[in-house]
């Protein structure tokens, strides 16, 4: 085998990458795990904001500021984005529950981990559908 | 092969990395463990209070256990993300201390604000 171009390449073994991997499923839910984790990030921040402004409106020091949270998360575009942070964070919410099970030693036959890889992505949807079905059918959000 | 190059490293340095990477892995697990249940019941909570107007909301945070629950979640929910981006620039920008620090302001502001919100309306 040829040495390495540098001693330091040595000691950072790189992520399997994209172009040298063929699709199978353990691999699209890692990337997808690692996506709906940062996409989750904007629900933190939108729960946030929710918080401050309840909290500005109910101080007094910003009383507009509910009304204003909710033009934006009450508004069409909102509901979409509201729906897209539900998606990420309930799949990342089962696969984080996928790799709790195999940080436990579980389900590394390729079988298993492929059906875990499955399940677990379609929970996090079903878990999102079966949310906005509930929030539609009781009619607490209407379009 | 690669794992020679590895010997190069000094003992000195892998035990370094043995106890601080054991403690960031745990306390990625731990935070993932405490989180399922945190984002489940903030879900329900979201349910019960979508369209539910104001009143309903500064009541809700009001409750003593739903303010220190919320308080909670969020402390553990952006540790747990600045582990999870933190990872993300480690792969990425393996160099950068700009974009580590970057992350950690980033986490501490959201987090500052959704403390500060609960803590005007708690107080209100």
């Amino acid at each position: 085998m040829s040495k390495p171009r540098s001693t330091e390449a040595a000691y950072r073994p790189l992520s399997p990458h994209l172009q040298v991997w063929k699709f199978h499923i353990t691999m699209f839910t890692s990337i997808l795990h690692r996506a709906t984790g940062i996409a989750s990030v904007v629900g933190a921040v939108m729960v946030a904001a929710w918080l401050l402004a309840i909290g500005l409106t109910a101080s007094g020091y910003c009383p507009e500021a509910y009304t204003l949270f909710l033009s934006f998360a009450a508004s069409p575009v909102g509901l979409f984005v509201w729906f897209g942070l539900t998606l990420a964070g309930f799949i990342h919410l089962t696969g984080g529950l996928r790799h709790l099970i195999w940080d436990m030693g579980l389900g590394f036959k390729i079988s298993s981990a492929n059906a875990l890889a499955w399940w677990s992505l379609l929970g996090g949807i079903a878990l999102t559908l079966a949310f906005w079905a509930v929030l539609f059918a009781t009619g607490k959000v209407v379009l | 092969m690669v794992d020679s190059y590895l010997k190069q490293r000094s003992p000195k340095e892998w035990k370094t990395s043995e106890k601080h990477g054991a403690g960031e892995w745990l306390a990625e697990r731990w935070t993932s463990v405490a989180l399922f249940f945190l984002t489940l019941w903030a879900a329900w909570s979201a349910f019960g209070l979508a369209s539910q107007g104001y009143e309903a909301a500064l009541a809700f945070v009001k409750v003593p256990l739903n303010a220190g629950l919320l308080a909670a979640t969020f402390v553990i929910t952006m540790w747990h993300t600045y582990m999870g981006l933190n990872a993300n620039v480690l792969d990425y920008f393996p160099n950068s201390r700009a974009l580590r620090l970057l992350n950690l302001l980033f986490c501490l502001a959201v987090l500052a604000l959704a403390l500060g919100g609960i803590y005007l309306a708690f107080k209100a």
